[in-house]
């Protein structure tokens, strides 16, 4: 049995109808990802990073190519199974946190706790005092800061003990000194529990934590690189 | 799930403002609704109400096809052995003090009570306390009637007071209850013989038959009996286009409601897709999302649904006295009840706020529930695609505007199909209005940046770019201002028609009498024949037959007098047809040709007082005085056919060129008056058809009215999302450095633009909409030709009414910029 959570074989992504020819935004990327591993890839911006997250997630569907998280092929799984993997298997952080502005910090924990069919509030407010949010469980997500706002998300996304945890330009959106600090919450809580973290950014900083570095320019991931090279 | 619904819900509080204003455009459509529905209903009711209660226990009515009859056939009737009871009846018309028309009946007390025992039953009862020979004043005092109990409270008269009336006073002597609300005043029909000068004469016979066969055989030559069922489907026929149109007010406020609810439910959609794409990327299934968004639409709907049919029902108080003046005017005096509250009502209400909730949502839960995740996380992503979407929308407008126009070219005389096709039509051409908002953005942006410098500019790009929520809005106040001058336009058409209608018909200088309440002396029209020197006199006699089943009218009148003064407008031909009307030919009016499918040539036959009688068709001409139809012919005809020499009206022809034109003039009027006869001249009479002519329209303005209330919540509902969804573009313009009051103005600029743009639109799918209104809609309803005429006034107060709209829905969000923008910054959260 492998012990790879990604499986990702010549992948390719057309934005065009017919499937050819036009904007290809990944171009037969292949990929494995072991369990427990912190990986970044790096690349500047519009070199199909996000697609490629986008993939693994089960969000969009490739024009060709394998994608297997923890040995299931995500295109036989069909929507509703995609759907099922996403809510008891992946956690998801995004650049510009995407958090429910209606709910709070704890119903926006909660949710995702639900969601996997666990429906504890006391869990969802662990998660939060264990990304420092402690008594802030109540406020709504305008009434956090930006850094705030992402540790929040992290927790959304950890609280449910996922294989995988995704993470799309998690600093992008915060100065350095806070985005050092989400980094390190994120991939130390990676660490601890085993769960595997995919980072994608276009900055040397998340690089800093990985454990394994991935170059993609033009769709296609080129190199393997330290964070000194980058 | 229920996180997932509570994170939707949410959005209600968080967005009062926003939620007030959906709140409102789904109330006011479900008030128009059910207000219409409700008073139209309440109408209709009280007037097959009143039929039945004056039915009684009658089988049957024996009367002359036209005109009165002797009394002296009550002894033959009396003993015809199919006749187990019967109840003479004189039904006629008299004018109170105030002016309006209340019904008189007729009875005599001992026959009538075995017909209708409950009406005669409270009034007797009431006096019985009193000494008997009082209670005999009824027989006695030819002055004495009992009258309607809720007429008497109206009036202030209470029993032994006097009451002035156009046949001189009256005494009330009791009052009586009468549970259909119409008034009306009893009398012995000895009394009511007299004071309408109708000695030894009936209207009518009601009658209990036991052998109807039998009874048919005996006395079908010369009279008309009709069995009760008859007569309650000929009143209902009489009605029948009457209640077509309220029905189809009740669907036109129903269309504008779920046009405007669909309105509102794609804003909410919207402003959920980011949401949705954030649930959907952690694992919620599309049918969560919709289920979500489903409870959500569900909740203000409920709400709206339930505020709507509170304002419904008050409303209905007030339509209800309208429709009952137009009844009143239309057919018979009629004071329909208003509805009593039930919490039928409120469910009513509620259930069209959800079914209209849910029928406007449909659309976007489909496209909320195919939301892609990965494009509703880039965030504005909907904006990029509108153009395609407007084109697509467009092609499916254009389809349904095909189906539509093939529906109404083949639904023949099927006018609820002919409805429906003109909503199609509309619905088609507001599907339009996407793309045609694309291809008018560069003439709006001139415009705007005319009217408004930099502001406008950005406001007509702000229009163009959210085009998802701009075009909705647009659509929606399009459709409202259409119908408005769609229906303006009708209805000017149709009173310029008539107005020239009355110059070719009525061209008498003096009517004498136009009122059904009274009829002119037989002597007094001989007497006015006899001036020396007048033109001429037409003496106008119209009554209701059966022909076929089915209402329509006879009228007779002068045909040479006619020939000469009057410019019949004629289908077909000229003036020469009254060369054979004057030797026993019948015209017909337009209606009446479409109605009964007749043409000039053919041959009608007529139940007259010696039996069937055939008569040939000369000509059809133009006529708007009903949509039943009329047969017209001459009066030696009608009274060689009827043997009624009833006059209804006079209408007097004087030579313009006489030199004795005004004193003639005096003479008639001197004469009339001297007679307690009411004069018009040619004006006065014209006037008053007008004058019933709008008051028949009174409904339609008020639901024109309401489409306009309902559009404007719904573009306030649009200005108030554009404001909440672009709080990220307000940081932009203060960083840019655009003053609060540019932003406010860029605001209102947007706000003119769509009232601007949904009026321009209007004017063409009104104009539309008023073509078949006119060519389709009004000539299958009441057979009639109505005149396209291409007026002014509609369009330019639609103009101004999409101004003030677009003015007072911009007051709010220009509030909350002026109060907000200084704080805002560029943020994404």
């Amino acid at each position: 049995m492998s012990h790879a959570v990604i499986k990702v074989v010549d992948l390719w992504k057309y934005y065009d109808e017919e499937g050819h020819g036009g904007n290809a935004a990944l171009r037969g990327t292949s990929l494995e990802v072991r369990r427990g591993e912190v990986l970044a890839i790096f690349g500047k911006s519009g070199s199909g990073k996000s697609t490629l997250l986008n993939l693994i997630a089960g969000l969009d569907r490739p024009t060709r190519g394998l994608i297997e998280i923890e040995g299931k092929n995500l295109e036989t799984l069909g929507e509703a199974g995609r759907t099922e993997l996403r809510r008891t298997r992946l956690g998801f952080v995004f650049q510009f946190f995407n958090l429910i502005p209606t709910l709070t910090a704890l119903e926006n924990v909660h949710l995702s706790l639900e969601l996997a069919g666990i429906s504890n509030l006391q869990i969802a407010g662990e998660a939060l005092a264990g990304v420092s949010l402690h008594g802030k469980e109540r406020r709504y997500p305008h009434e956090l800061s930006g850094g705030e706002q992402q540790r929040v998300a992290i927790a959304r996304a950890l609280v449910k003990d996922p294989a995988l945890v995704l993470a799309d330009e998690p600093t992008g959106n915060l100065d350095t000194m806070t985005g050092n600090q989400i980094l390190k919450i994120l991939t130390s809580r990676c660490r601890q529990t085993g769960m595997t973290l995919v980072m994608v950014t276009h900055t040397s900083l998340a690089c800093h934590y990985a454990d394994r570095i991935l170059t993609m320019v033009d769709g296609i991931i080129t190199d393997k690189l330290n964070s000194e090279e980058i | 799930m229920k996180i997932v619904t509570k994170s939707f819900l949410r959005y209600l509080i968080r967005r009062r403002s926003l939620s007030l204003l959906q709140l409102m455009g789904i109330a006011c459509g479900v008030a128009a609704v059910i207000g219409m529905v409700l008073s139209a209903r309440s109408a209709l009711s009280s007037f097959s109400d009143a039929v039945s209660f004056l039915q009684g226990k009658g089988t049957h009515l024996i009367e002359r096809p036209a005109g009165t009859m002797d009394e002296r056939i009550l002894t033959d009737l009396m003993r015809d052995r199919a006749v187990r009871s019967m109840s003479p009846v004189l039904d006629r018309k008299l004018r109170l003090e105030d002016g309006n028309l209340i019904r008189v009946l007729g009875i005599d007390p001992f026959l009538d009570r075995q017909i209708r025992p409950e009406l005669l039953h409270s009034p007797f009862t009431q006096r019985r306390g009193e000494s008997g020979e009082r209670n005999m004043e009824f027989f006695l005092d030819e002055r004495a009637v009992f009258l309607e109990a809720r007429l008497a409270d109206k009036m202030g008269i209470s029993p032994g007071s006097d009451m002035k009336t156009s046949r001189g006073l009256l005494r009330v002597i009791a009052t009586f209850p009468n549970p259909s609300g119409e008034p009306l005043i009893l009398m012995d029909i000895a009394h009511a013989q007299e004071i309408f000068e109708l000695p030894g004469q009936v209207d009518h016979v009601d009658l209990i038959l036991d052998d109807e066969v039998d009874f048919r055989s005996r006395w079908e030559t010369g009279f008309r009996i009709q069995s009760s069922l008859e007569r309650q489907e000929t009143f209902r026929s009489m009605v029948g286009a009457f209640r077509l149109n309220l029905e189809a007010m009740s669907l036109m406020a129903l269309f504008v409601a779920v046009f405007l609810i669909y309105n509102t439910t794609m804003f909410t959609v919207v402003s959920r897709r980011k949401d949705a794409g954030i649930l959907r990327s952690l694992g919620v299934k599309r049918y969560e999302v919709t289920i979500a968004f489903l409870a959500e639409i569900l909740i203000l709907g409920t709400a709206g649904g339930a505020i709507g049919s509170v304002l419904g029902y008050l409303l209905s108080h007030f339509l209800t006295t309208i429709i009952g003046s137009t009844i009143s005017n239309l057919y018979f005096f009629l004071r329909p009840t208003p509805p009593i509250w039930s919490f039928l009502i409120l469910l009513s209400g509620i259930i069209l706020g959800c079914g209209a909730s849910i029928l406007g949502s449909l659309l976007p839960l489909v496209e909320l529930a195919r939301t892609d995740p990965v494009e509703a996380l880039r965030g504005r992503s909907a904006s990029r695609r509108s153009g395609k979407k407007a084109l697509k929308a467009a092609y499916a407008g254009i389809v349904v505007l095909m189906i539509s126009l093939v529906i109404l070219l083949a639904s023949g005389k099927q006018i609820y199909m002919a409805y429906a096709a003109t909503f199609g039509v509309l619905l088609g051409l507001s599907l339009l209005t996407g793309i045609l908002l694309v291809y008018a953005a560069p003439a709006l942006k001139v415009f705007l940046s005319l009217v408004g410098g930099i502001a406008g500019k950005v406001a007509a790009g702000n229009i163009r770019q959210n085009l998802g929520r701009s075009g909705v809005a647009v659509a929606a106040f399009m459709v409202a201002l259409s119908m408005s001058i769609g229906l303006a336009s009708m209805i000017g058409s149709f009173r310029e028609s008539l107005a020239w209608w009355m110059g070719t018909q009525l061209r008498g200088d003096l009517y004498i009498s136009n009122a059904s309440e009274t009829e002119v002396p037989l002597d007094f029209y001989e007497e006015l024949r006899s001036i020396n020197a007048i033109g001429g006199v037409d003496a106008y006699r119209k009554v209701k037959i059966l022909y076929r089943g089915r209402t329509a009218y006879i009228t007779a009148i002068n045909a040479p007098v006619l020939q000469r003064f009057a410019r019949f407008a004629w289908i077909e031909g000229g003036d020469e047809h009254w060369e054979a009307v004057k030797s026993g030919g019948v015209i017909i009016s337009e209606s009446f040709a479409r109605n009964f499918n007749v043409r000039p040539g053919d041959t009608i036959a007529l139940d007259g007082i010696g039996g069937s009688v055939q008569l040939k068709v000369e000509a059809a001409f133009y006529d708007y005085s009903t949509e039943h139809g009329l047969i017209m012919m001459d009066r030696s005809t009608y009274l060689n056919l009827f043997h009624d020499y009833a006059i209804n009206s006079v209408a007097v022809f004087i030579n313009p060129a006489n030199p004795r034109r005004q004193e003639l003039l005096d003479t008639v009027r001197e004469k009339a008056l001297a007679r307690g006869l009411p004069v018009f001249t040619q004006k006065q009479f014209y006037n008053s058809i007008l004058e019933v002519f709008d008051s028949t329209f009174a409904i339609t303005r008020s639901m024109r009215i309401m489409a306009i209330v309902i559009a404007f919540f719904g573009i306030a509902g649009a200005l108030m999302t554009l404001f909440i969804e672009r709080q990220r573009d307000f940081g932009i313009y203060r960083a840019l450095g655009f003053s609060t009051g540019q932003v406010s103005s860029m605001t209102l600029m947007e706000a003119i633009g769509m009232g601007f743009i949904s009026f321009v639109l209007s004017c063409a799918v009104g104009t539309i909409l008023a073509f078949i209104l006119i060519k389709v809609i009004n000539l299958r309803s009441f057979n009639w030709t109505i005149f396209f005429h291409m007026q002014w006034q509609p369009y330019l107060l639609t103009a101004v009414t999409a101004f003030l709209a677009s003015l007072g829905a911009a007051l709010y969000p220009i509030w909350k910029v002026r109060r907000n923008y200084p704080q805002m910054q560029i943020r994404e959260e």
